[in-house]
């Protein structure tokens, strides 16, 4: 089956895939108002594999290829992880049953929690937030009440690094604070004197994730520390790319107060197209007893319970977040182990340098310096002399059978392209990503207008994304 | 003389004590293919040099900032089912018409703004 | 021991010197010598076969009870084996965020599927690609009505406590007020919501089913919160709109809710779906992903991410939400469900859940409990036995039922799937008449 139609238009009146047993009493009847026609599509069983199977064979994942997306860490998912979190002792338990017979998913959420503290160096860690950007709004609600509760309510600025992703600002604003962006120094680090002009009595806090957006560690993070704290500021741990470092040098010990992870990032669970993820919080212990409610304690008898405080945030989640996904998680790091975790992040890194050393005579890159999980390639050059985008090099890899990199991001450096080659890739991937990128290279010097038109092999080539947006064709409709 | 720039790319044309604004042909090259203008509401209150509006393009979302102070009293309906009206011709596709205070201190005229272009 | 690491140590060697360094910490030299970790304090790696052992071993330290008859915002509904065989395609699984729509068409057209069910479901206009759970759909919403003079939510007493508290802390960080009435024999009480709305009412929001599991007057609601010019915003349960009216048919100007009877398991609270649904209006306040048809360069159909100004990594303060990854997964599970129901499917699913549910309330009046509240209910109900709701749980406990939910120590709140039968059902009216 071809994937050229929606659900909607295979529908077969009368048709269906899945039943039900009929029940066994007699069938009540409502007595309100009920609806008249649910406009559901009537497809057999075959039917509805055919379909999905096809849409599968146009998507691309961690299984089909090499995938070096910047800032996303895609490193394969281990199938074991996937295993564990389909055991029906995890699925099949519900959310409210009672403590004692969950005391295994309460188990799990304990042990991770502590393993994430010793990685992180932080005092105490909620599971709750549901992916990195829930979690940074987590962090940024708890500074928030730590000032509160000290008394001090004039710290409403959140300083944010103009390099830093996205979900930065946003989650900062969600949280209720105004934010304050300040420039990159030139060797793309903070501005340390932009920063001291920033921090001052109405600082909340400084967000950092490091290494940075452009893959360079911040070399300056305890003069950056100092200058956040001796302001009275706290520092917040944007943990997107912690692979680079992890088992290598701790959040806590360069000085942050509160951090958030993307286990589908560092910890490999799976990204799922878009999600689910799970972005847990840790926190410093003068702002534990604020972390969300319920934490889960492990009492003196060894049974595991609920806990809840009355300074908590409060919940930002229903229940107790993406269980089965740092489910996953939790099986990873008891598979890697002390020693693995470290080795995890050498790889990333020496995995990035490899492709970057390799490819930086015609992409341009940061020189002079290592640089850590990922890079940021500039192709500004070959676009004044070429016409070639970033966009149209990233289209030519989809020929090649990759997945690009993340392109325009971050915005601070022109013609873009960030690769992320992570740990779980080898040597043999690396060299045939490094001459696909040096053949694209020579594609874009000999025939650009070849490349403008990439990519030709892909179900579809270069949407109108502009017709997309004027048109807001957001679902089928019956013709 | 009755049309004024503003060095943040918006003009406004004033006749008597209404002005129509829009935004420069300039800005709206920079813009790229603009596929939402978000109008001003009527009887709302600008002032000269805070947000008036927002357009979007596929890949930015850009305030616009009011070139004079006052009320609006009409906006461009026309630009809610064609936005691309600003890229064909940004002179003509005025965004809001206000009845105003006066003619702010700042704005350039149309040579001063091409020069400094 | 494991590592998922395939470099060997001599390629490692051999990159070294293509990068021309002489080891791997000399990669590491930015980093401050004194702020290195010298090992961390975790157990050394296990084999996957003692990773898969220990967590079995976890896992059945967890009891998976025979019968369950507990929902209140987490229900056990039959899984279509047909919905896992399809989201567990590893291209689906293992992919990222569909930004390159190039090799990503069928995760996108797969979402776009998903925002046509929802919006067929609920009867709105238009729903986005998934947020992360019904509690927090419910937030989404809320500050979606917040305007420059309406910073007050109204909810209802009813409302599911989960989704109150993260509400209240969505609301509070931006400044707006929840406000929560008292509910009128088990549902909303009109006279006090219309005494609570004012001029800075931002909106209405309201569970159907509520968590009581009784069915609202869903029209006279909305018509109060219109009435005071306020936003109507219904939290609903997907299963139960395979018989109730539609959300929009009632006034609703968002339909949210928890996606997880469509189709997820149980899975201790996670993940589960946010679902948001709105009128075409306001589709620029949508929180997060939203995916678009349009056509390629050579006029063919083509599905890309689409109206991403509003979103975080272009409007970055200024964004309708902070949002990033969803959970499309799940998104993708509950299309993959509704169409293996299909129209009938989901009519007999939400039919069996209301038979099992009333028979369940007879039996179990018969056999001695209360319902604490008259009104009709959808698959959910409130006994009360003064004192005795201990007893009745244990009682069910040591046959391994999972009863209802403990409110109190009189009122328990049960819940019935197509899932349950007549037997477990008798089997239960008996244990309880025992232990009342």
């Amino acid at each position: 089956m071809k994937a050229d139609k929606l659900i909607f238009e295979r529908s077969s009146r009368g048709a269906r895939a899945a039943t039900i047993r009929r029940p066994d009493v007699p069938t009540y009847t409502l007595k309100c108002a009920v609806r008249q026609e649910l406009d559901f599509p009537e497809i057999p069983e075959v039917t509805l594999v055919r379909h999905y199977t096809a849409l599968s064979r146009e998507a691309f994942g961690v299984d089909n290829g090499f995938y070096p997306l910047g800032s996303c860490t895609m490193k394969y998912n281990p199938k074991l992880d996937e295993e564990i979190a389909a055991l029906s002792g995890f699925t099949d338990i519900h959310p409210l049953a009672p403590e004692k017979s969950v005391q295994g998913a309460l188990e799990v959420i304990y042990s991770l929690g502590e393993a994430l503290k010793e990685i992180t160096g932080m005092d105490a860690v909620t599971l709750q937030p549901a992916a990195g950007a829930h979690g940074e709004y987590t962090g940024l609600s708890i500074i928030n009440a730590y000032h509160k509760g000290r008394g001090d309510f004039a710290r409403k600025k959140i300083i944010v690094p103009d390099s830093a992703h996205g979900t930065n600002p946003a989650s900062a604003a969600m949280a209720g604070f105004e934010v304050i962006n300040i420039p990159s120094d030139r060797d793309k680090g903070v501005d340390l004197d932009a920063l001291r002009a920033a921090a001052g009595a109405d600082t909340a806090a400084l967000m950092l994730t490091n290494p940075t957006t452009l893959g360079l560690f911040e070399k300056n993070i305890e003069e950056i520390a100092e200058i956040v704290h001796s302001a009275g500021g706290l520092l917040y741990y944007d943990g997107a790319n912690l692979n680079a470092v992890m088992g290598i040098v701790r959040p806590g010990d360069m000085g942050f107060d509160v951090v958030h992870l993307n286990l589908h990032k560092t910890f490999s669970t799976p990204h799922g197209g878009g999600g689910p993820g799970s972005g847990p919080v840790g926190c410093k212990a003068a702002l534990e007893k604020y972390l969300p409610d319920p934490r889960v304690v492990r009492k003196d008898d060894g049974k595991y319970a609920f806990a809840y405080s009355e300074d908590s945030i409060g919940k930002v989640s229903s229940f107790y977040g993406n269980f089965l996904v740092y489910l996953k998680a939790y099986a990873y790091i008891l598979t890697l182990g002390a020693e693995g975790i470290r080795r995890s992040a050498e790889g990333a890194v020496l995995n990035a340098n490899y492709l970057k050393s390799n490819i930086s005579d015609l992409y341009s890159t940061e020189e002079g310096r290592c640089c850590m999980h990922e890079f940021v390639a500039s192709v500004e050059k070959l676009k004044e002399e070429t016409g070639v985008t970033a966009m149209d090099i990233a289209k030519a890899m989809i020929d090649r059978g990759m997945h690009p990199p993340t392109m325009y991001f971050p915005a601070i450096v022109h013609e873009a392209l960030m690769f992320e080659p992570t740990e779980t890739e080898d040597k043999a991937t690396l060299d045939e990503a490094i001459a696909v990128l040096r053949e694209i290279y020579a594609e874009a010097k000999e025939t650009p207008e070849t490349l403008k038109k990439a990519p030709h092999s892909a179900p579809i080539s270069r949407p109108d994304e502009i017709l997309a947006a004027r048109s807001q064709k957001l679902r089928w409709k019956k013709q | 003389m009755s049309l004024y720039f503003s060095k943040s790319h918006e003009w406004a044309d004033v006749n008597g004590n209404t002005a129509k604004v829009g935004i420069t042909d300039y800005a709206a090259g920079e813009l790229g293919d603009v596929v939402y203008v978000e109008l001003p509401e009527v009887g709302a209150r600008a002032n000269a040099g805070e947000r008036l509006c927002e357009v979007e393009s596929v890949k930015a979302a850009s305030e616009i900032y009011s070139p004079v102070s006052g009320v609006v009293t009409a906006v461009n309906t026309a630009l809610e089912d064609a936005p691309e009206l600003i890229n064909e011709d940004a002179m003509a596709a005025w965004i809001c018409e206000l009845e105003i205070d006066g003619i702010p201190e700042g704005l350039i005229d149309e040579d001063t703004y091409k020069a400094g272009l | 021991m494991s590592d998922y690491i395939p470099v060997t140590d001599r390629e490692r060697a051999d990159m070294l010197v293509s990068i021309g360094v002489s080891n791997v910490s000399e990669l590491f030299k930015d980093v401050p010598e004194k702020l290195k970790v010298k090992s961390l304090g975790l157990p050394g790696g296990l084999s996957q076969q003692e990773v898969a052992e220990k967590l079995a071993g976890i896992a059945s330290t967890n009891r998976v009870y025979r019968s369950c008859m507990r929902g209140a915002g987490a229900y056990r509904h039959y899984i279509p084996s047909v919905v896992k065989a399809m989201v567990s395609r590893s291209e689906f699984v293992t992919a990222y965020t569909p930004y390159q729509a190039e090799m990503s068409q069928g995760i996108l057209r797969a979402m776009y599927e998903y925002q046509t069910y929802i919006a067929l479901l609920t009867g709105m206009d238009v729903s986005n690609a998934s947020l992360y759970n019904g509690a927090t759909a419910a937030a989404e919403a809320a500050l979606m009505t917040c305007e420059r003079n309406r910073i007050k939510v109204i909810a209802s007493g009813n409302v599911r406590p989960d989704t109150l508290k993260v509400m209240k802390t969505y609301l509070s960080a931006k400044g707006m007020e929840l406000v929560v009435l008292p509910d009128l024999n088990g549902v909303t009480d009109l006279g006090a919501l219309r005494s609570a709305l004012g001029e800075d009412s931002a909106s209405v929001y309201v569970e159907q089913p509520n968590y009581y599991g009784l069915i609202e007057d869903l029209s006279a609601i909305g018509s109060e919160a219109h009435a005071k010019g306020a936003k109507f915003i219904v939290g609903c349960n997907p299963i139960a709109l395979g018989l109730l009216a539609a959300p929009a048919e009632c006034g609703a100007d968002i339909a949210v809710g928890e996606g997880q009877p469509l189709g997820m398991s149980l899975a201790f609270g996670g993940p589960y779906l946010g679902f948001l649904a709105c009128k075409d209006k306001d589709v620029r306040k949508i929180p997060g992903r939203i995916v678009g048809e349009t056509v390629d360069r050579d006029m063919r159909k083509a599905y890309v991410l689409t109206l991403q100004p509003r979103e975080q990594h272009i409007k970055r303060e200024r964004a309708s939400s902070n949002i990033c990854s969803n959970e499309a997964l799940c998104a993708l599970t509950a299309a993959v469900y509704m169409g293996a129901m299909g129209k009938e499917g989901m009519r007999e699913v939400a039919s069996a859940c209301v038979s099992y549910a009333h028979y369940a309330a007879k039996k179990f009046t018969e056999a001695g409990l209360k319902l604490r509240y008259d009104g009709e209910f959808f698959h959910e109900f409130v006994t009360v036995s003064p004192g005795k709701a201990d007893a009745i749980l244990d009682a069910l406990d040591k046959r391994d039922i999972l009863g209802g939910l403990k409110l109190d120590d009189d009122a328990i709140l049960w819940c019935f799937t197509e899932l349950n039968s007549k037997d477990e059902i008798d089997e239960a009216a008996e244990l309880i008449g025992g232990a009342i």
